[in-house]
């Protein structure tokens, strides 16, 4: 029993005591982020990158990790108090989370989010122990082809399905590889676009890139928006969490439900946990006997969502540490910190580096045991912190995102480039270009280009090698397709939207509103 | 709300910019090589035609539909990156204590209201906290206070 083994192995190294601690840290600070509003996933990774640094590589991935997840089990609390999504995958939990606070039920609906994030978490964290190997084992023999054709689909998929015009997020996705190419060429040492700036020889920064576009952009345009709220602390006392039996009873099939539907969609490309919560939320109302009761407080309205997007945000590593092609922006981040420890992600990552796949996957469960023992007899220090005003956390945070810029390479080079890279992403917000796909493209820029040359020498300059070889060919076509689907929706949308503007009615339901972004 | 989508239409037009600039970059200062054996200028020539290409579907899209205007707010960019800015300058000659004091007080004008009392605290509270963060634990080089002259 090899498996067991290496589950043994990998459960020794997430319970030693310095990476329970990170494990402990990553999960407490991705909670406090995804409580507070206007703060991202992505600005708190890329702000608490530079302390991984110090960190061995399979600590540092735990406590990012711990980050990532972590956020999505917070979230959910100031989707339910507030009415305002902690992070954009916690966004339908507001349609019937918020109504049951209003109810009274707010402590009834946190409990049970919780339960319903734990049991997500870990059907997606079996799926990935048990699948990572095997798709690993068979991209063995994937050749530079293969490999550039899953990165071309992997781009072109997370820039054209995630929200708006598909256009400008391939747009984004281009200027990022782009701003990947800077620096030295690996193939010939030639250094390009560094306009005799001796610091950019090494390339941009991706620490600088990532907190600029997503931490200074995005504090930029929350300053004066994002309010501190009051909330009724009675409505969350501990009392009042204990869920009825009819709840418990409702509960179960809408988890199980979700979790297939998170596990499914967290392994594609561009689409992940908010996408997964999404359609989690349509399948519940379609296959309700009383789908009347969605968005005035129905429990199956928020344990659906929440456990498609917990069991999304673990399936999402699978792509990323079999193949080492990451589907989305964070996932990107996260092989960047791999390469920056001198890591070659791949299908060879298993093999080689054992303790880290497996210690990473059994600290999975110890995070979400964590959570699971963080989030319940908290909930009201949750509560506390949403009343933090942002005028006080937006100065510190911009301090401790140039403080980690700097100490990234005691340059101020860097923190110039946060500068110059927060400027860029609040003009990419006013012109509505989304970030992610910049980021995703400038990590996997310089890979493609590697592949792609590497596969043109193969093949003597024949461009057919990427339709030639059959399981490049299958990528590619799944390109295509997906391109053909973007350019089709969008028309459809565009005539939608027509109809709709000229009927003018059920303007505003959230219900339907939830509904076409799935349909 | 515009008559045509200008927003989109700029947007689009600096695409064909860039990527013209990018290409034209390429093209000129770095060896293009051939097909078989690519150069390190063929890549990013490449990816300069795509990208204006991009730009022009954009601008295309734009001139068929009416746009919104876009907000844009002068104030929140300015002292926010007049902070990082000032940061970035202070750091290296004067050490870490007035670089944070430097960054708190530029970027919390973004809030467009000075509120003195909160702002002492904070400042006070994050020059011990992130020394105590990064120099205490981490044990970072991070020089604390300098006098260059």
């Amino acid at each position: 029993m090899e498996l067991f083994g290496n589950l043994a192995m990998g459960l020794g190294v997430a319970l030693s005591l310095t990476n329970l601690f990170y494990c402990f840290l990553g999960a407490l600070l991705g909670t406090i982020v995804g409580v507070i509003p206007g703060l991202g996933v992505l600005a708190a990774i890329s702000m608490l990158f530079p302390l991984t640094f110090h960190l061995e590589p399979t600590t540092a991935l735990i406590m990012l990790a711990g980050i990532w997840y972590g956020t999505t089990y917070g979230g959910s609390t100031a989707s339910i108090l507030l009415n305002l999504p902690g992070t954009p995958a916690n966004a339908v939990t507001c349609l019937d989370g918020y109504p049951m606070a209003k109810q009274g039920r707010g402590g009834v609906a946190l409990f049970m989010t919780t339960v319903a994030s734990f049991f997500g978490a870990s059907f997606g964290i079996i799926l990935l122990t048990l699948f990572t190997p095997v798709i690993a084992d068979y991209a063995l023999r994937f050749g530079s082809a293969e490999y550039f054709a899953l990165m071309l689909m992997g781009l072109v998929a997370s820039s054209t399905v995630s929200e708006g015009s598909a256009i400008k997020g391939l747009a984004a996705v281009t200027i990022g590889i782009i701003f990947g190419l800077v620096g030295m060429d690996t193939q010939t040492a030639t250094v390009r676009f560094s306009f005799g700036v001796l610091g950019l020889l090494e390339g941009v920064s991706l620490i600088a890139l990532a907190m600029g576009i997503f931490g200074v952009a995005e504090i930029i345009m929350s300053v004066r928006r994002v309010r501190a709220t009051d909330i009724d602390p009675e409505s969350v006392k501990l009392k009042a969490i204990k869920p009825t039996r009819d709840d418990v009873r409702r509960s179960w099939f809408p988890m199980l439900r979700g979790a297939t539907i998170g596990s499914f969609f967290g392994t594609l490309p561009g689409t992940g946990p908010s996408i997964a919560a999404f359609l989690s939320y349509a399948v519940e109302k379609r296959v309700s006997k009383t789908p009347e009761r969605f968005g005035n407080g129905a429990i199956e309205g928020i344990m659906g969502p929440e456990s498609a997007n917990n069991a999304a945000d673990q399936t999402a590593f699978i792509p990323t540490l079999s193949l080492g092609v990451p589907g989305s922006a964070t996932m990107a981040l996260m092989l960047g910190v791999l390469m920056i420890h001198g890591v070659a992600p791949g299908p060879n990552l298993i093999s080689n580096q054992p303790e880290l796949f497996w210690g990473l996957i059994m600290s999975f469960w110890v995070g979400n045991v964590i959570l699971l023992l963080l989030n319940i007899p908290l909930i009201g220090l949750w509560v506390r912190m949403l009343t933090i005003p942002y005028h006080l956390l937006y100065p510190a945070v911009l301090m401790f995102i140039c403080i980690g810029a700097y100490t990234s390479g005691f340059s101020p080079l860097n923190i110039w480039m946060v500068a110059a890279f927060g400027s860029i992403g609040f003009v990419m917000r006013i012109f509505r270009f989304p970030g992610a796909p910049l980021l995703l493209g400038f990590v996997l820029g310089p890979l493609m280009e590697e592949h792609f040359r590497r596969a043109m020498v193969l093949s003597r300059g024949d461009f057919a090698v990427f339709f030639e070889r059959p399981i490049s060919a299958v990528i590619m076509a799944l390109t295509g397709l997906v391109l053909l689907w973007s350019v089709w929706s969008s028309e459809s949308l565009r005539t939608r939207r027509k109809t709709r503007a000229a009927g003018r009615n059920g303007a505003g339901d959230k219900g339907s509103a939830a509904d076409e972004e799935t349909t | 709300m515009y008559r045509r989508d200008y927003t989109d239409m700029a947007a689009g037009a600096f695409l064909v910019l860039f990527g013209a600039g990018v290409t034209y970059t390429s093209v000129t200062y770095y060896p293009m090589g051939n097909v078989g054996r690519m150069g390190p200028g063929m890549f990013p020539a490449g990816l300069g035609v795509i990208l204006a290409v991009f730009g022009v579907i954009l601008g295309l899209q734009a001139l068929r539909r009416p746009g919104e205007k876009p907000d844009i707010r002068v104030f929140s960019p300015f002292f926010v990156l007049a902070g990082i800015a000032a940061f970035a300058a202070v750091i290296v000659p004067f050490g870490l204590i007035p670089a944070i004091v430097a960054i708190l007080v530029i970027s919390s004008m973004a809030d467009l209201k000075i509120r003195p009392v909160s702002l002492a605290i904070s400042c006070l509270g994050m020059s011990l906290f992130a020394p105590f963060v990064f120099v205490f634990c981490l044990g970072l080089q991070l020089p604390l206070l300098r006098w260059p002259f």
